[in-house]
């Protein structure tokens, strides 16, 4: 076998349930290099959790294989247990064992050795938690606990370090924080990992390359700006994107006229306020309301749509030109 | 659908493990299905011409009879005590549990003891001058009440969880909408907590054709006591199998019918509600009438069979309390811890294992394990009898064979036979909490032990057992007093030279020493209110 410098390789996996009749991953394939990080993203039931479970070993393949590090360890013939993949895992509920302190629970995954002790200070002191060994995962905030159970991950150096949902049950301010420091720690440790997140923007921070699932299929592969420019469709652009929906009668109302068989779409920052545009409408503001710094302004259409667009200035009740240009619009096939 | 392909890949120890046994547990029920097909023995043909129509009819009597009463008790005193705001209303609450703390059979005696001629109540009526008509609660009718009184916090305890948990908005949503309390109660609140109070309802069901004790005192032919009578009178297993086989025919329907009324309906309410339904106020007239009301069952199935007990003990205390009395005690005592022991480690396993093993078919296939507890305990000692003797009687044979010994019977008679039968009984009794412990446990902590390089076992002693420990504690009270409360099966299956209370209760009672029976009884009492409190504590926990 020719060896690669590849951590993971999935060639042609699915995963069915209801005695074979649904996939929930379907003949899905995937390479991951050697201290590469990756993201999955996809709406809920898209596949990401049991992707990764099937390569943590946590549920069997119907089809397919999965070499890790160049060896195999799930096919139709093959299981490799959990315990042998040497992967590690942070839970999104983070599953620290509660009835062990913080000490324990980062060695638990160690073997007996004289440097366990040191080992595991290390650790602690590289997540930022030095003298919290002897507290409980309940003494602890929601944020302590996603540095523990990465501290705990991280110490048996797993070859793939795989992240489910792992900012979901933190607020925005601390998500933001604890987002940077995981991407430096994993950079400092050179770890390959595997992110799963439903929020895109993690997404697109964190990993060197994305991938999107839909239906259990890669629906597309790229790079954070790739997927934000070049969307293949509709789907991905709506992860990817915050835009306004319009129908050939919505493009009629600016002076456009679409091809049938064409979804048309305008991200929200890309209307234009003057009526320097290549397509425009002139209409009263139906409202302006304050919006993270900015004001989101609401418009109705002569189809009877609403289009909504940001603004520096409260609008509303004025009548204004709002446009766009061509190349700025997205177009998929229906 | 079970797919042969990754049979090879999917298949391990555990597969061999679950299956070893799902095998343990099914093969009284097998035995009885295998066993059909051996012939009927000489009396049947007796029995179906005298016997049989009789031990239906009853048997379905006392279904729907207590089936009628359980469900006026249960759920009346349930909506009281959730909906209005009564005196002494924390007590009332769990003292509507304790009527399960005495065994069916010993209200039995008691109400004999109390209403019969010669007993309690003339005695009372005749000191305050007074002479009672002739009234006997020994026939089926009786029978019914006792069965009924005794079983109805079966009823009680998922009603009142139900309208507890559950039913706090819709009951607001229907009064904003103008219904009435008589209509949100019918419209409302009793259809919701439909599929609840049937599950309860099975459960007593399962106990009054499990019942033997309370039968056979009060002279009424069931199939259990029909099982006895072959068995023990007629020596005909033959028939004891047949008598078996139409009793599981019974609860099988009994299931069968839960499950189609039940169907695809699920009323739970989505979220995590921690809305507590406001109770109401009474006016003082009504106050006092809700409150007879309620304390009518509490009465009737604690306060006066209690009462007859403790009447009796004073009576016969010096006579009953012996050195071999405390010795009966002391192997009922033992008997239970060894059986909840090997029960709990059972269930243990029964949930584990198909944790472990790959193979779905398999895991979900455990689920059978917990069967036992539906089947009558009558029927499941006929199960373990048959097979046991055949391999008695395999041992003796190669003994002689290839020893040239002389060999008794070693497993049957012994408490072997009994211990395997009880844990078949009550794993369901044990697999319940220990279920629900890891459910709440979650899949996630062992995942993440296994991920960190730990095996199945070490993962098993060092997560999932030391979290598990409050659910092993829940699981061994349970068993330990349904085995010291079981009748029917001790008494195919108890070893010659070791009793229990239990038994012991029963033999005085069927040699006319009923007053005797009551100090074995108090001791079954007293062990059977621990657990109910403890489970009323659980029912209050889950409603802070």
């Amino acid at each position: 076998m020719e060896l690669n410098n590849n951590v993971l390789h999935i060639n042609s996996i699915s995963k069915t349930f209801n005695g074979g009749e649904d996939f929930v991953v379907n003949n899905l394939s995937l390479t991951l290099a050697k201290g590469k990080i990756m993201a999955i993203v996809g709406e809920s039931g898209s596949g990401k959790t049991t992707l990764i479970r099937l390569i943590a070993g946590l549920e069997t393949t119907d089809g397919g294989c999965i070499e890790l590090n160049n060896t195999v360890v799930a096919s139709d013939l093959i299981f490799v247990p959990p315990e042998q993949r040497n992967i590690g895992m942070v839970f999104q509920d983070y599953a620290l064992f509660p009835h062990l302190t913080v000490f324990k629970n980062v060695a638990y995954g160690i073997s007996k050795s004289k440097t366990k002790k040191q080992q595991v200070e290390a650790v602690l002191c590289l997540v930022g938690l030095n003298g919290f060994d002897h507290r409980y995962p309940h003494q602890l905030s929601g944020g302590q606990q996603q540095r523990v159970a990465l501290a705990r991950a991280l110490v048996s150096q797993p070859s793939l370090l795989i992240f489910d949902e792992p900012f979901s049950n933190l607020d925005v301010n601390l998500r933001i924080q604890l987002r940077n420091e995981i991407f430096d720690i994993i950079k400092k440790t050179g770890v390959t990992a595997i992110f799963v997140t439903h929020d895109t923007q993690d997404a697109m921070v964190i990993a060197d390359d994305i991938i999107v699932l839909k239906q259990g299929a890669i629906i597309q592969r790229g790079t954070a700006k790739e997927l934000y420019n070049n969307s293949v469709n509709y789907y991905v652009a709506s992860l990817f994107n915050q835009f306004v929906m319009l129908s050939n009668l919505d493009l009629e109302c600016f002076g456009f006229y679409s091809q049938k068989n064409k979804t048309s779409a305008l991200r929200l920052n890309e209307f234009i306020l003057n009526e320097n545009c290549e397509f425009s409408l002139r209409s009263k503001i139906a409202k302006s309301q304050f919006f993270k710094g900015q004001f989101l302004n609401t418009l109705k259409l002569q189809s009877e749509s609403y289009i909504s667009f940001y603004s520096k200035e409260d609008l509303t009740d004025k009548v204004v030109h709002v446009g766009f240009n061509k190349k700025n619009l997205l177009v998929f096939d229906s | 659908m079970f797919r042969f392909k990754y049979l090879r890949r999917d298949f391990n120890t555990w597969s061999i493990y679950t299956l070893a046994i799902v095998a343990f547990i099914m093969i009284p029920i097998l035995t009885i299905f295998f066993k059909l097909f051996s012939g009927p023995g000489e009396s049947w043909s007796h029995m179906i011409k005298y016997l049989l129509l009789d031990y239906s009819l009853n048997s379905l009597y006392l279904i729907l009879g207590c089936t009628i009463l359980t469900l006026v008790f249960g759920v009346s005193s349930a909506w009281i005590v959730s909906r209005y705001k009564l005196p002494f209303q924390r007590a009332l609450e769990w003292l509507l549990i304790l009527p399960l703390a005495i065994p069916s059979y010993i209200t039995a005696y008691a109400y004999a003891g109390f209403f019969d001629y010669g007993g309690s109540l003339e005695f009372l009526l005749r000191n305050i001058g007074l002479t009672s008509s002739k009234f006997s609660v020994t026939n089926i009718y009786g029978l019914i009440f006792v069965l009924s009184i005794s079983l109805f916090p079966y009823v009680y305890v998922v009603s009142r969880a139900v309208f507890l948990y559950q039913s706090g908005r819709l009951i607001e949503a229907s009064k904003t909408l103008g219904a009435s309390e008589f209509q949100t109660f019918f419209k409302v609140v009793l259809p919701m907590a439909r599929p609840a109070i049937v599950g309860g309802l099975v459960l007593v069901l399962m106990e009054v054709l499990n019942d033997y004790g309370a039968a056979k005192y009060y002279g009424v032919n069931t199939f259990t006591t029909g099982i006895f009578r072959s068995w023990f009178a007629l020596e005909e297993i033959s028939t004891a199998v047949y008598l078996s086989a139409i009793l599981l025919v019974l609860v099988f329907a009994i299931i069968g019918i839960e499950r189609f009324l039940r169907g695809n309906r699920s009323y739970e309410i989505s979220g995590k509600s921690d809305f507590k339904l406001p109770k109401l106020a009474l006016s003082p007239g009504w106050r006092v009438l809700v409150f007879i009301v309620v304390s009518i069952p509490i009465f009737c199935g604690f306060v006066l069979p209690l009462g007859q007990l403790l009447y009796w003990t004073v009576l016969t205390f010096s006579k009953v309390a012996s050195l071999s009395f405390v010795t009966i005690a002391f192997q009922s005592l033992g008997i239970a811890f060894l059986t909840s022991l090997l029960t709990v480690t059972f269930a243990l396993l029964v949930v584990h294992f198909p944790l472990w093993n790959r193979i779905k078919l398999l895991s979900k296939s455990s689920h059978l394990a917990i069967l036992g507890y539906a089947i009558p305990g009558a029927v499941i000692a006929i199960g373990v009898m048959i097979p046991t003797l055949h391999l008695d009687k395999w041992f003796i044979k190669v003994g002689k064979q290839l020893f040239d010994l002389d060999l008794g019977l070693m497993i049957n008679g012994t408490l072997v036979v009994l211990i395997y039968a009880y844990i078949i009984r009550f794993i369901a009794v044990a697999f319940n909490p220990i279920e629900a412990g890891q459910l709440k446990i979650g899949k996630s902590l062992s995942e993440s032990s296994r991920l960190l390089g730990k095996g199945t076992l070490k993962t098993f002693f060092k997560i999932d057992l030391p979290l598990l420990k409050p659910s092993l504690f829940s699981a061994f009270i349970l068993v330990f007093v349904d085995t010291m409360k079981e009748l029917p099966l001790t008494l195919i299956l108890k070893p010659y030279n070791i009793n229990t209370l239990a038994v012991k209760a029963y033999e005085y009672a069927s040699d006319e020493l009923v007053m005797e029976s009551a100090l074995p009884s108090l001791c079954i009492v007293i062990t059977g209110v621990i657990p109910i409190l403890f489970l009323n504590r659980l029912i209050l926990n889950g409603t802070k």
